[in-house]
């Protein structure tokens, strides 16, 4: 496996985990109806760790991947994320804290289609790098890393679903993340490439310490992390270690 | 703040959007050329129509005219008061006798002048069968008047500049002199008169004595008296009436009584007077002559001013101006280009005037309905030809500022008894017919046209971008989870639709420069109707109204020219719609949260 680049100088505070939710709860209103997605979650995450988060379709683990992504808030409870409480932030510190400290992995790689692969991976590096010089560099240096050196200039439809998500890996690697959330990482990808998925996040998780979150119903991809947390009607059904 | 190469990969890997919503802005920016163009167009046309003056660096023309009847005393156009520069005129303005519409001595006896010199003496001419031609320049009814008023007009407050000009019409004939013609001799005849009474003769003096004694014994009766100077044994020769003491007086009607005794020689009384003698060929049947007439206008130009006048520079089309060196101008015309096309002169031609050669050094093009001749002349040339030294029919003004026409105008009246005075909004008032009707449809309608067209380019060209961004749901969601703000996004987007409205506005000149040269080929005349504007033979006394029943009307083709102006317009108005249509989809992406965004993903 290529070395990933990763500027990983942070000093994590002894002790404190990564993540700690206590009584989350998440709720919708669609027509008139409120649906609990969540009822008291109470979970915490250490740095490091490699953590899936299985559940039937409709259990509520992509709402929690949400609030763990900073990309909503939740209806009660409270989230710590490195020791900043994300429940009461405004969008634009949640925004902010995305671009620096989280990468994301999604089923569907969500490239931008008009764009290069150099370039989807140098568009996450806008809001923290001014230089497009730079962000192209640091985008090559990433794609060379996930073994994509020769698709620099391609656009995603022209490149496999394995090679799109190897893209998508790189661009969660922009901004050098504090952790990287995947919603279902291999749900479109076939056996091969979902294991070389697999084994890139092995990687980083093992060489740089980076915290890995994913949504998974893949039982390879869930057995494959050292945590398993199984989320039923909202709820933690069970929370598992396991020695790799 | 937003990244330049997304922007431009998004316009250009998204091709179709891009042109779709581009063209969407250019039909728009180029309706709206269109419109602005024509508008601009008809105003153009308007103003060449309506506002000849200020083509010729005018903004009021100052003539002397006369009414048509007696009754001028109540003529509006006038403010009755003295007349500057005295004189015992007969009741005209114009530095002679009482302001006032009718003229006074001098300028009716110039306008004699210059009206009888029209007569062809055909034995001056040659003698029969010789081919001749003979100009004559007469003012009609826009009489002359002394170019000191053009001193008078250029003191009048708020007047920038006042320039004299003569405006002429012109008789041409041409024929052989007939053959049948009668020399008549008149006058050569003496009539005499002797004013000193001759010396009567001694007889004579005893008759006359011998009657008037006889008349004074019938009116005395047997008084006896002597007749002075006539003693008993008086000699002949001396004395005469008068003198004396005592006497008498006649009787009423004695008087004729004694004249009866004056003898023959002094009762005559004779005067010598000597008639010139002078011969006078006359046409005895002059329906055997072969005489035709045509008729053309001429105008005197201050060649030293060429910025104002009945013609300028700047309506120079060919050729040269009249030289400002008197000599040299005096031999050289300017021909207006329908002149010399319906004649078929050129510039390096001649035209042969009362056997003088005039090189015709130019062609000119004025103004569709002012003051336009036919041939142009030095002023003082022409005031020389036509026998009008030192005077002029028309002082064109230049107002210093325009808002000050109309005050100006009332001053210069003032100053001028009996002046008539026009003003462009005053010719502009005569004016009807359809380019009367399209620009005021273009000042109603235009704008309001214009806007409704650029609104719906704005309106289709938003409704297309947020069509694109809700089609983007799933790329705008990922830019906000990996770290995009939501005015970055809005950003980004409106970088995009800027860069349509760019090419969009870029088409969009293109269509319209297309749809204004379109117009100008093949655009519709529009009409032109005036009341005593002059065109063709034209001459202020038209535009005046003089020949009243004068309804002039003329075609004005109908251009969309294209101001540099026009096109920052339309470029502007492309950038906007661009905006627009970008704060539309901007709007549309900032709604979306990035979890709601993710959600869609399904």
């Amino acid at each position: 496996m290529t070395q990933v680049l990763i500027d990983d100088n942070r000093e994590p505070s002894p002790g404190e985990p990564l993540y700690a939710l206590k009584g989350v709860t998440r709720s919708f209103t669609k027509g008139g109806v409120t649906v609990n997605a969540l009822r008291g979650i109470d979970l915490e995450i250490a740095r490091g760790e490699t953590v899936s988060l299985e559940g039937p379709s409709g259990s509520g683990k992509t709402t929690l991947l949400q609030l763990l992504g900073a990309l909503d808030t939740p209806t009660s409870g409270q989230i710590r994320f490195a020791g900043r409480s994300l429940e009461d932030e405004s969008d634009s510190v949640l925004t902010d804290i995305r671009s620096r400290e989280i990468g994301f992995v999604f089923q569907q790689f969500n490239l931008i289609p008009t764009l290069s692969a150099a370039e989807n991976v140098a568009i996450a590096m806008v809001p923290r790098e001014s230089s497009h010089v730079k962000r192209m560099a640091r985008a090559s240096d990433l794609l060379g890393q996930v073994g994509l050196a020769h698709r620099l200039g391609h656009l995603p439809s022209r490149l496999s679903g394995g090679e799109q998500q190897r893209v998508a890996i790189a661009r969660a690697l922009a901004n050098s993340p504090e952790v990287i959330i995947a919603d279902e990482p291999t749900g479109n990808l076939d056996s091969t490439n979902a294991g070389e998925f697999l084994a890139l996040l092995d990687d980083l998780q093992q060489q740089f310490g980076v915290t890995i979150i994913i949504a998974t119903h893949d039982e390879d991809v869930a057995s494959h992390t050292g945590r398993r947390v199984r989320i039923r009607d909202g709820s933690i059904a069970s929370d598992t270690t396991t020695a790799l | 703040m937003f990244s330049l190469s997304y922007a431009w990969n998004e316009l250009r890997r998204r091709l179709g959007r891009t042109v779709v919503t581009a063209i969407g802005l250019a039909a728009g920016v180029g309706l709206v050329m269109g419109i602005i163009g024509v508008s601009q167009g008809l105003s153009d046309a308007q103003n060449k129509a309506l506002s000849p003056l200020n083509s010729v660096g005018t903004d009021i023309i100052v003539t002397r005219t006369v009414a048509p009847t007696l009754s001028t005393a109540t003529t509006t156009t006038t403010t009755p008061s003295n007349g500057f520069g005295g004189g015992g005129g007969g009741g005209g303005g114009f530095f002679a006798g009482r302001g006032g519409s009718s003229l006074n001595s001098s300028d009716d006896a110039a306008l004699a002048a210059a009206n009888s010199s029209v007569i062809t003496d055909l034995a001056k001419l040659g003698p029969a069968g010789t081919k001749f031609t003979h100009d004559f320049f007469v003012p009609g009814t826009l009489i002359t008047f002394p170019s000191q008023a053009v001193s008078t007009v250029a003191n009048v407050k708020g007047v920038k500049s006042a320039v004299g000009a003569l405006s002429l019409d012109a008789l041409h004939e041409s024929g052989t002199v007939p053959k049948i013609t009668a020399s008549i001799k008149t006058g050569g005849q003496t009539i005499s008169a002797s004013v000193k009474p001759p010396v009567l003769s001694a007889a004579e003096q005893a008759a006359e004595r011998t009657c008037i004694q006889g008349l004074i014994t019938r009116q005395l009766g047997s008084t006896t008296t002597t007749i002075p100077g006539s003693g008993s044994s008086g000699s002949p020769g001396g004395g005469g009436f008068g003198g004396g003491g005592g006497g008498f007086r006649f009787r009423t009607g004695a008087s004729s009584a004694f004249a009866k005794c004056l003898s023959p020689a002094q009762k005559a009384y004779e005067q010598n007077v000597t008639i010139p003698e002078q011969t006078v060929n006359e046409v005895l049947n002059p329906p055997t002559t072969n005489t035709s007439t045509s008729t053309y206008t001429v105008a005197g130009v201050n060649t030293s001013d060429t910025t104002s006048g009945l013609v300028t520079k700047a309506q120079l089309v060919k050729g040269a101006w009249l030289s400002s060196t008197p000599s040299v101008a005096k031999s050289q015309v300017l021909v207006t280009t329908a002149y010399a096309s319906q004649k078929g002169l050129k510039v390096g031609d001649t035209l042969t005037i009362n056997k003088v050669n005039y090189k015709i050094v130019g062609l000119v093009n004025p103004t569709l309905t002012g003051d336009v001749s036919d041939v142009y002349f030095s002023i003082s040339n022409l005031q020389s030809l036509s026998t009008n030294a030192g005077r002029i029919n028309e002082v064109l003004v230049s107002v210093a500022n325009a808002k000050d026409v109309n005050a100006v105008a009332k001053a210069i009246k003032k100053a001028l008894p009996g002046a008539t005075v026009l003003t462009s909004a005053s010719l502009a008032d005569q004016v009807t017919g359809s380019l009367s009707n399209a620009r005021k449809l273009a000042n109603d309608l235009g704008g309001a046209l214009a806007l409704v067209v650029l609104l719906a380019a704005f309106l289709i060209a938003g409704l297309l971008t947020l069509s694109s961004v809700s089609k983007r749901v799933r790329e705008i969601g990922s830019l906000r989870a990996i770290g995009w703000s939501r005015g970055r996004v809005v950003r980004q987007i409106m970088a995009e639709t800027l860069g349509i409205g760019v090419v969009g506005g870029v088409i969009g000149i293109a269509v319209g420069s297309v749809i204004c040269l379109v117009i100008g080929a093949v655009g519709p005349g529009l009409s032109v109707t005036s009341t005593g504007l002059a065109v063709g033979a034209s001459k202020v006394s038209g535009l005046l109204g003089q020949t009243t029943s004068a309804t002039v009307a003329r075609t004005v083709h109908l251009t969309a020219p294209i101001h540099p102006l026009t096109i920052v317009i339309a470029f502007a108005g492309a950038l906007l719609g661009g905006l627009i249509a970008g704060a539309a989809g901007g709007w549309r992406a900032a709604r979306l949260s990035p979890a709601s965004a993710l959600r869609d993903l399904g």
